[in-house]
């Protein structure tokens, strides 16, 4: 893992400037080309995982962590566009690193969406807090991560690129053409939203953070989990 | 007893679902959505007396209402002006694509109510264990954690309420804190109980050999004869849009929106395709009219 961790980081960075900065000379066929990049980039990762020996104490931790994460919103439900699923998918990825946080996220979406409903949107949101995990979890060492002004700007970036990336799939699916201005009005009509999950994110990071990655970090070491 | 459409193999199911997904997509005419539209609301009600309908109904209406006004207002490119609202243009063209978005947009969503209706959670695990063994695992455990999260939540709501820790009354932020330190009770308690169903997994053989698999579908004759009839009529779809029928050209020339000619060929493939829920529910209805009658 050590020697891929450059290389993934690479990547992941590769992905989000060809994602952003493709429309601005070619708008012909980005929908093609962000539906493949996103294909690309997300079903490598749930393959390496469905192949990997993993042991139970593993799966079930990662899958409590998930069933946490969906669940969360429930407390909050009377606090409108505030709930901590993106909290509990970063902080686990830090601990348990980029596969496992990758795994949670992406779990996180399908099991709260057998719940509350799947959509055009179930897809998207799998990509979206997969990547999440991943991210947070890749960075998971480095000084970003390790302090809590460096989390809390991951989180605030994170949580207005989760509503863009949710965004995108009523640009692709509903209005199929690249057209600035609709695309403009569609996401500054979302971008109250997207700002409170962002700040919501920074609040549950800022005062939470570093007592959840110490209790996840001490089960860690208590029952010898994810060591590899 | 399952009957009707629901009772096909899922993979059957989700063949279907892909090929209207892929249809509404392609055939981005306004005569060719409204009838999707209609077809699937039919469905809708077939299914389930249009219950989910109602629950979504404001959402649905209030998303394609909003997109059926703000797109001509945005958009202007075309050659017929219909009128001028604040020195803006509004074209004929764009009012056109505004109907389309917005029908798209009911036909895909009311679908997907369709969608959580047919494909119950256990078709949906057993899709994703025929190509994704290891996630379908996962799905199991994590959903079966979810109810008994909800019921540990409840009991820690009335435990710390004594405390005076509320997520219903008070500003905003301690509601927040409040409800965040539920949840860190959750991760601590739930994490250490995780470990116990993890050992016995283990001691109940978990990892040792090959895991093996219940199976609870299984192709039968009429899941071949309806998987002949999709792929028939789905490559006929798909060759209609090839030849350009089911799409409204808008640029640089509008087309004519009635049908015309070929048109109505691949406009009635469309209908008899869309409308394969409607055929073998519909079936069911009219047998268990008709013996009812008898007896």
């Amino acid at each position: 893992m050590a020697r891929t961790k450059p290389f993934l980081i690479g990547i992941v960075l590769l992905i989000s400037v060809l994602l952003i900065g493709f429309p601005l000379w070619n708008t012909k066929h980005y929908m093609a080309l962000s539906l493949v990049i996103m294909i690309g980039s997300f079903l490598p990762f749930m393959i390496s995982f469905a192949r990997k020996k993993v042991m139970s104490r593993e799966l079930v931790v990662v899958a409590i962590l998930a069933a946490i994460a969906a669940v969360s919103r429930i407390p909050f439900a009377s606090i409108p566009s505030v709930q901590p699923t993106t909290f509990v998918i970063i902080t686990a990825a830090i601990v348990l690193g980029p596969q496992s946080g990758f795994v949670v996220g992406t779990l996180a979406a399908i099991v709260s969406n057998i719940f509350l409903g799947h959509g055009p949107w179930t897809p998207w949101q799998m990509y979206a807090w997969g990547m999440i995990g991943l991210t947070a979890g890749l960075l998971g060492k480095t000084w970003l991560m390790q302090n809590k002004l460096g989390r809390c700007i991951y989180g605030f970036v994170v949580g207005i690129a989760f509503g863009w990336i949710m965004n995108l799939w009523f640009v692709v699916g509903v209005i199929q053409e690249f057209n600035w201005p609709a695309i403009l009005l569609y996401y500054s009509s979302s971008f109250y939203f997207d700002l409170a999950h962002g700040i919501s994110n920074v609040f549950f990071l800022w005062l939470f953070s570093a007592g959840w990655i110490k209790i996840m970090q001490r089960f860690k070491v208590k029952y010898g989990l994810f060591t590899k | 007893m399952v009957r009707g459409f629901r009772s096909f193999h899922p993979i059957i199911l989700l063949l279907y679902y892909i090929f209207a997904i892929a249809g509404l997509m392609l055939y981005q005419h306004p005569i060719f959505l409204g009838l999707a539209a209609a077809t699937i609301l039919i469905i809708n009600f077939m299914l389930d007396g249009g219950e989910q309908l109602k629950k979504w109904g404001w959402m649905i209406a209030i998303m394609s209402v909003l997109t059926l006004i703000l797109t001509p207002l945005f958009n202007n490119r075309g050659n017929y002006i219909l009128f001028y609202f604040f020195d803006r243009q509004v074209m004929l063209e764009s009012v056109i694509q505004g109907v389309m978005i917005a029908l798209t947009l009911l036909c895909i969503i009311s679908l997907f109510l369709t969608f959580n209706i047919v494909i119950t959670p256990d078709k949906f695990v057993f899709l994703f264990s025929k190509f994704l063994p290891q996630w379908a695992l996962l799905i199991m455990l994590s959903m079966r954690f979810v109810p008994l999260l909800r019921k540990r939540l409840i009991e820690i709501g009335d435990v710390q309420q004594v405390k005076g820790l509320s997520v219903k009354c008070g500003p905003i932020r301690s509601r927040a804190k409040n409800g965040m330190l539920f949840l860190q009770i959750l991760l601590t308690w739930s994490l250490e109980e995780s470990i116990q169903t993890a050992d016995s997994m283990t001691a109940r053989g978990y990892g040792i050999g090959k895991r093996s698999k219940y199976q609870p579908f299984y192709m039968k004759k009429r899941d071949w004869v309806s998987l002949g009839f999709l792929l028939a009529t789905g490559s006929f779809v798909a060759f209609g849009w090839w030849l350009g029928d089911g799409v409204l050209t808008l640029l640089p020339i509008l087309e004519q929106v009635l049908l015309q000619g070929r048109e109505w060929f691949y406009f009635i493939l469309w209908f008899v395709f869309l409308a394969f829920p409607i055929w073998t529910e519909g079936k069911e209805m009219i047998k268990w009219r008709y013996f009812r009658h008898i007896s």
